[in-house]
């Protein structure tokens, strides 16, 4: 049913550099990835495998400098998120592509009621007046499951716990009814029970309101539960690219299948963890080949020199991997290296 | 496993309790605190690793920060090796911190960045006196190697390493003194999941190896689940439950076990679950709630758990809980 | 919010008492007997006694401070020793000059020192943030009293558009409290910079870009809050900074405030308007810091749990 509909959000190339005193850095190297109304999209990863920078790129919210999209384009609706002016960018901010962040905490004005910090999108947005927008926000903080919202809006955030201030983010980046909710981190700060109830809360709003969501995280549980499709990253680049039951029973990519493995699993005993030996490559220090080849244990010659593309592996995989093309010759595997 | 009853008891924590005290907002309200542990007891067996999991406030690091009496508890016992340590004075304690080594959840805060690994391998030992000053290199790269350092970590600072290999040489920094016990207070929770496997793993064997007793404090049941032979789970300053891991997973009692237990989410899609969802947020710890203090957020509460505070109760072999109607509870 | 008030209004009294105990026991070590100076030259030993006893420079000095304490809450601060008008009087008359110019000289630090940093932070490093954190530190390192100089003779002599000194007009305000307000617009400029550079980088400047707000929004209204805090307590500290100003100004443009008073009156050892004119200049000091912390509070509620 997926791929009958026109995607929402079109990501082709999408590049974005930070330059510093260190050299420049490749936080996203050329990605690309489709949503589709109602659909929720995955992009899991590492620190530093460049997931958060994807989705601030998306909204052009990246600090710059140092950072700066140097290449690619966010279709949206058919319009060019990254060529777009400023005026117009603005506009969709917040109204038809909002986003949440991981630390409620930090993520909410601290001297600004929290009624006023959704108000003010929709007087902006919808043209609301005060009184109009004040009543929706109240209204809003209801709807995310806030007890007593009309008190609780004329209180500054150090009032609320966090994960009332994570509901309080969600209600600011639903009130105007958008058409994507990027999540990003939007649980990791918060307690495993108070997981449980943002994530189902993000859901049901989902459903209710049929708004594609983009979930940023580095819990594959997360993953499991909440999203339809996912996109894993490694060193700035997505390295696998299928839908959630596909990547869980059959992880194609190496990198993917040492992630799956690394993890403790609740339901069974193991002796030891599977690890993925070493570590990432320096972001100002890509090698040539694949980023990958320095851990892969099926890695050969090629794998060194010359980078993968992310290819079709089939109907709804892509993986990045030389394994999976024609130039591979599986001589390691025959060695019994692997 | 072996049963319990032929272990050795090598820490007994009895009837602890840890209040802080909280700045009064007028001079008219009595002294208020913050029943960060309020009277709980356990015990830890030589060799084993028990774990303590719960949310934030719950009292799980404070726990073990008291235990090293990093903090002064408000009162209780601490027997290491049947001794209290909470009344030994400064030269004794000093002493038996070589027993006990603690390795905390960052690293980088916890390590000198003025030092090099060398130098504060070298202070960890010279503050306890284990190794001559000759033998001192020898042992220094000997400790590497269980670690899983190169030997030329030994003239590095500590920002040049990434945070597993940080997290390998506090490690390192622990086992230095040769210590018999060592708290690991969210030693894993700030790294990658890749990395988290290897620092798991090296913890594991080196249990193994020198027959250590592990403390183990985590907000993540998934590696709680993989590295204890016990497991205790707190609620607000209180235990809620004890038992085997196995018994803690397979068939937990507590309503706020089964609830924490079905919180986790589980890489498998394939899986699908009747979650319970707790509603509400933790009370504060300052004002608990009386009687049990889970009972505002309980969804089988009655009037009992309102008035009376449940002991803990073996009520399987060696599964303690601590809930008034544990026994009549849907499996 | 009330009941902090209250407290801190408390606060102040002990505050208050231990001012009056320092400027009291201060004057008992400056050198020299009161009743001897007052006596006059070759007094006999008897008159000396008779003043004394008249003054009760006699009694223990435990007495003498508790007098003086009670004297001080009935509002008699004495009389002054060179033309025996009660001290009350005097510094009445001067208090407000003083005060007039304390406040023209604040609100120049605050609007001067707070527009400066703006600009400055909402650019940074920019040709605009370079030049104007110059003319700051220029603010800083230039001493009162030749400022003060090159501004009448610049203005006064050379464009002949203000006047010299004296305080008739408003126009004689001008200068003097650019003099005195400037080297705190400086502070509070480089401040505001500070502050607002660290608020930018917080998430929640963040979270308000991703809301669409216009840049101009996010400064004025979510920003500069934040940013203010710390600069309202940089204000508070100018404010000491600038009392012990007006000391200076007021000797150079020729005003006849309390500062002045207060020179004037140690030259001639006129022991009790000193008294009088620091035990005020506390007062001042005093109260100013009530109104900052109130304010303070009132910027960040948040203190109020912690």
């Amino acid at each position: 049913m997926k791929e009958r509909n026109k995607p929402i959000l079109e990501v082709k190339g999408l590049k974005t550099l930070f330059t510093t005193k260190r050299g420049v850095s490749k936080a996203v190297d050329g990605i690309d990835f489709t949503l589709h109304k109602g659909e929720t999209l995955g992009i899991v990863g590492e620190s530093g495998c460049g997931k958060s920078m994807t989705s601030l790129s998306i909204l052009r919210l990246i600090p710059s400098p140092p950072g700066k999209i140097a290449g690619g384009s966010v279709y949206f609706k058919g319009k060019d998120l990254v060529t777009m002016s400023e005026d117009e960018m603005r506009k969709i901010r917040g109204n038809e592509i909002s986003m949440i962040f991981q630390e409620p905490m930090t993520s909410l004005n601290p001297v600004i009621p929290v009624g006023e910090q959704i108000a003010e999108a929709l007087r902006l947005h919808q043209k609301m007046g005060k009184k109009a927008a004040w009543d929706k926000s109240v209204e809003m903080l209801k709807l995310v499951g806030i007890p007593s919202p009309e008190k609780r809006a004329k209180q500054e955030p150090f009032q609320l716990s966090g994960g009332m201030r994570q509901r309080v983010m969600i209600a600011m980046a639903l009130a105007c009814t958008p058409e994507i909710l990027i999540a990003d981190e939007p649980t990791t700060a918060l307690d495993v029970t108070i997981q449980a109830q943002i994530l189902e809360l993000i859901k049901d709003l989902q459903t209710k309101i049929g708004m594609g969501v983009i979930m940023i995280t580095h819990d594959l549980g997360v993953v499991a539960e909440t999203c339809d499709k996912v996109a894993v990253m490694y060193a700035g680049n997505i390295v696998e690219h299928a839908s959630t039951e596909q990547i869980f029973a059959d992880p194609k990519h190496p990198y993917t299948q040492g992630l799956l493995n690394s993890l403790p699993k609740i339901h069974e005993d193991q002796d030891e963890l599977i690890t993925i030996d070493g570590s990432v490559p320096s972001p100002y220090n890509m090698p040539a080949g694949c980023r990958f080849a320095s851990r892969c244990p099926y890695a050969e010659d090629i794998c060194a020199t010359h980078q993968p593309d992310l290819i079709s592996h089939s109907e709804d995989v892509k993986v990045r991997c030389w394994k999976y093309t024609d130039k591979w010759t599986g001589k390691r595997d025959k060695e019994g290296v692997v | 496993m072996d049963t319990t009853a032929e272990k050795n008891i090598i820490l007994q924590v009895d009837r602890l309790k840890q209040y802080f005290p909280v700045k009064k907002d007028s001079i008219f309200k009595p002294k208020a605190y913050v029943k960060a542990v309020d009277d709980i007891s356990f015990e830890l067996f030589e060799g084993e690793t028990l774990s303590i999991v719960g949310e934030s406030g719950c009292g799980k690091s404070t726990t073990g920060r008291a235990i090293l009496r990093l903090d002064e508890p408000t009162d209780g016992k601490v027997l290491y090796m049947g001794k209290d340590i909470l009344t030994l004075n400064k030269k004794d304690m000093r002493k038996l911190r070589g027993d006990l080594q603690v390795i905390f959840q960052d690293p980088f805060a916890s390590l000198n960045p003025r030092q090099t690994v060398k130098q504060i391998l070298n202070e960890a030992m010279a503050i306890q006196n284990v190794v001559e000053k000759s033998k001192r290199k020898e042992r220094m790269l000997e400790l590497l190697g269980y670690v899983g350092l190169p030997p030329e970590a030994l003239e590095r600072y500590p920002h040049e390493f990434s945070g597993g290999q940080r997290q390998r040489i506090g490690i390192a920094r622990a086992l230095a003194v040769n210590p018999k016990l060592i708290i690991c207070d969210e030693a894993v929770s700030a790294l990658d999941v890749s990395i988290q496997a290897q620092i798991l793993n090296l913890l594991k064997k080196l249990q193994k190896q020198f027959k250590l007793t592990f403390l183990f404090i985590s907000h993540d049941l998934s590696v709680v689940r993989h590295i204890s032979d016990r497991v205790m789970v707190m609620y607000l300053g209180k235990v809620v439950e004890i038992a085997e891991k196995k018994e803690m997973f397979d068939s937990p009692l507590h309503p706020y076990t089964k609830a924490l237990l079905s919180s986790i989410p589980v890489p498998d899609p394939t899986l699908k679950r009747d979650r319970v969802i707790l509603k509400g947020d933790v009370p504060s710890p300052i004002d608990p709630p009386g009687g049990c203090r889970f009972h505002t957020r309980c969804p089988f509460a009655a009037e009992k758990c309102k008035q009376e505070e449940p002991p803990l109760r073996e009520l399987v072999n060696n599964h303690f809980v601590s809930c008034h109607l544990a026994e009549t509870l849907p499996v | 919010m009330l009941m902090f008030i209250l407290r801190r209004i408390l606060q102040t009294i002990p505050v208050i008492i231990g001012v009056t105990f320092v400027v009291f026991f201060i004057m008992q070590l400056v050198p020299g007997d009161p009743a001897v100076l007052l006596a006059g030259e070759g007094a006999s030993k008897e008159t000396i006694e008779a003043i004394r006893e008249q003054l009760g420079l006699n009694q223990p000095l435990y007495i003498q401070y508790f007098e003086y304490l009670t004297n001080v809450f009935k509002g008699d601060l004495g009389v002054s020793l060179k033309n025996s008008q009660p001290v009350l009087n005097e510094i009445l008359v001067r208090l407000p000059i003083t005060i007039e110019l304390a406040f023209f000289s604040i609100i120049i630090t605050i609007v001067l020192g707070m527009a400066a940093g703006i600009i400055s932070a909402v650019k940074p490093y920019s040709l605009t943030d370079v030049s104007v954190m110059l003319v700051a530190l220029l603010g800083i390192s230039l001493p009162s009293f030749w400022f003060g100089l090159m501004l009448m003779y610049f203005f006064s002599v050379k464009l002949q558009i203000l006047p010299v000194a004296g305080w008739d007009s408003l126009l004689h305000v001008i200068l003097p409290a650019i003099t005195l307000g400037a080297g705190g617009a400086a502070i509070v400029a480089r401040m505001t910079r500070s502050s607002m550079l660290e608020v930018i980088r917080q998430d929640y400047i963040r979270t308000a870009r991703a809301k669409g707000l216009r840049e101009r929004i996010i400064i004025y209204k979510h920003a500069l809050r934040n940013a203010l805090i710390p600069v309202i307590t940089v204000v508070g500290l100018q404010f000491g900074a600038l009392l012990g100003g007006t000391v200076l100004v007021e000797s150079i443009f020729a005003i006849n405030g309390l500062g002045r008073m207060i020179v004037d009156a140690i030259r001639m050892r006129d022991l009790p308007m000193v008294q009088g004119g620091v035990l005020f200049a506390s007062l001042i000091f005093v109260v100013v810091n009530l109104f900052v912390d109130v304010f303070y509070r009132f910027f960040n509620k948040r203190i109020e749990l912690n």
